[in-house]
């Protein structure tokens, strides 16, 4: 089953390499705009569960602010040694209102 | 005949057809003094064991001797960008955290943690302060030791240097270069005469905007040697015999650590007799890989006009276009020739005004046996615009072929017959009864000079 949340944010208030956490359903997602693009991600390293908020996203790579692993925002698969799980990744849009909006499973 | 020269591009031995100083003679714009260079010292004919490439003692003996005294290039400075960003550099079985620690400092730190030794940085990426993901041992990015938990349980460690080891780090064109060695001669004194013969392309101020990697099933060495001779131009990319005077390549050494291939293109092979000037302008175009446009669709020739320099005028007036600057003191050579620079003992350099290429050939690991090829395009971009972003690395699966790398064009066809020789050399030195190779005289001389430099380490 699919949920979708409208209204997220504007996407105009998320620059690049910017991250902004938000809550739905009750999980704890990061948004993230890299190379124009927007993504969403469970804001939770792979690693040690840290969250990736304040971390630094460069060339569509966000960096776990801990040990700095790295994800790739557009597949979720991280980099280096410290993690082999992947980063749950979701699917978001801007919406015909300038809002993004995001499919949870 | 001197003694010293006895086979050379101008000497009794060569090929028929122009060489390229000739063609220097036909410019019509004054030629820089490193173009005029032409100097290739007799270094010998004797065959050369295939121990080098394929004994895992000769592999140990560079691994011991070789590897620890020379300079080696790292990463692109636009790699690491920002303060905290490093790259992790990896050669044989020696890791080293190249971190940026300033606008324009660098520093090298052997990744090790001194606590229990574990590996501090896991990958590329950006670092506030090096944290050890075992236990937490910190540094700065500095590479000054902040602390440990538990300190109480550390005070024996009061007493001693916890700053992080470095090596020697040094900047040339954009390139980060490290060394092993304290006692290393200076890294500018080690590059001459490149910086000199790259002045008029200031490779710091080009942007990579290409980056691919992949493992080849040869020795580092194999690959390297791949690109130092154009003498397999007539059996490995025929191809390109309507535009590319192979036999009438000039090799250069100069010094221990640096030699040279000019390739004229432009002109067919010595090899192709009845190649007419339209073929030579049509394929140039469409098969090189490096030329302004890779398309001969609507290029007419007028009457007179010689491809090398219909292409060469081609290529000034839309190089010149895409950054925004004259390129009118540009010589016909350096606009289209193959002008290919070997920075010992890995790194190869091209000229020009086209895209820079570089290439890199790492030992995998500690494997003799297969190597790490890189290829990077260096691209100048509009003068006044921001400096696009360095292009990310794309690591190609071994079982892929460079063609599907799109990045690099034209390239990808050319290393995918280059990459159908190194895996077999390698296969076909270990079944060698001969046990040896024998070079050409003249147009293999870059590789016996490159074998020669290393013994030069290897013996000291």
């Amino acid at each position: 089953m699919t949920t979708t949340a409208d209204s997220l944010i504007p996407a105009t208030d998320i620059t690049d390499n910017q991250t902004v956490a938000v809550t739905v359903e009750g999980k704890n997602i990061l948004i993230c705009k890299a190379n124009g693009d927007y993504y969403a991600v469970d804001n939770q390293c792979t690693h040690q569960r840290a969250e990736l908020t304040n971390g630094r996203i460069r060339n569509c790579y966000l960096a776990c602010p801990l040990h700095g692993v790295r994800f790739d925002l557009r597949t979720g698969m991280p980099k280096g040694e410290l993690t082999r799980v992947p980063l749950k990744t979701y699917p978001v849009s801007v919406a015909e209102d300038g809002n993004l909006h995001l499919e949870l499973d | 005949m001197s003694e010293l020269i006895k086979v050379k591009q101008q000497g009794e031995e060569r090929c028929e057809g122009i060489s390229y100083q000739n063609l220097l003679d036909e410019e019509t714009i004054e030629v820089p003094a490193y173009l005029r260079e032409d100097t290739n010292p007799y270094m010998g004919d004797e065959d050369i064991s295939v121990d080098r490439w394929i004994s895992r003692d000769f592999h140990d003996k560079e691994k011991e001797k070789l590897w620890p005294k020379v300079w080696q290039m790292t990463c692109r400075e636009e790699d690491i960008p920002e303060v905290g960003d490093h790259h992790i550099y990896e050669i044989i079985d020696q890791s080293i955290i190249v971190t940026r620690t300033g606008e324009n400092e660098f520093k090298g730190f052997i990744n090790s943690c001194l606590h229990r030794g574990r590996i501090l940085r896991d990958c590329d990426g950006h670092a506030d302060e090096f944290v050890c993901p075992f236990h937490g041992a910190t540094w700065d990015i500095n590479g000054e030791f902040k602390g440990i938990p538990c300190k109480w349980d550390f005070s024996h460690l009061d007493e001693k240097d916890m700053s992080l080891p470095q090596v020697k780090v040094g900047t040339w064109g954009g390139f980060i270069f490290i060394n092993f060695d304290e006692n290393c001669i200076p890294l500018d004194d080690y590059l001459s005469p490149l910086p000199e013969h790259f002045s008029r392309f200031p490779l710091h101020d080009y942007y990579k905007g290409a980056h691919v990697q992949r493992e080849v099933q040869c020795n580092w060495k194999v690959g390297a040697e791949a690109f130092m001779e154009s003498f397999h131009t007539l059996e490995t990319h025929s191809e390109i015999l309507t535009f590319t005077g192979d036999a009438n390549s000039q090799y250069d050494t100069f010094g221990d650590h640096v030699s040279r291939s000019v390739t004229p293109m432009g002109i067919p092979s010595p090899h192709l007799p009845h190649v007419t000037e339209a073929e030579t302008m049509r394929d140039i175009l469409e098969l090189s890989g490096r030329m302004a446009t890779d398309s001969a669709e609507g290029h007419e020739m007028p009457e007179g006009i010689t491809a090398r320099t219909y292409v060469a005028e081609t290529n000034r007036e839309m190089f010149s276009e895409i950054i925004g600057e004259s390129l009118d003191h540009a010589t016909k050579s350096e606009l289209e020739d193959a002008i290919l620079y070997m920075l010992f003992p890995n790194t190869q350099v091209w000229t020009g005004y086209h895209g820079n290429i570089v290439y890199r050939f790492l030992p995998n690991g500690d494997d003799h046996n297969s190597c790490i090829f890189e290829t990077m395009i260096l691209l100048r971009y509009e003068k006044g615009t921001k400096r696009p972003d360095s292009a990310e690395k794309n690591i190609l699966r071994p079982d892929q072929a460079f063609s599907e790398a799109p990045e690099i064009g034209g390239l990808g066809p050319v290393f995918d017959q280059d990459d159908s020789n190194m895996a077999a050399v390698q296969k076909g030195m270990i079944a060698s009864r001969k046990g040896a190779v024998s070079l050409a005289s003249y147009q293999e001389s870059r590789i016996r000079h490159l074998h020669q430099s290393i013994d030069k380490y290897l013996n000291a």
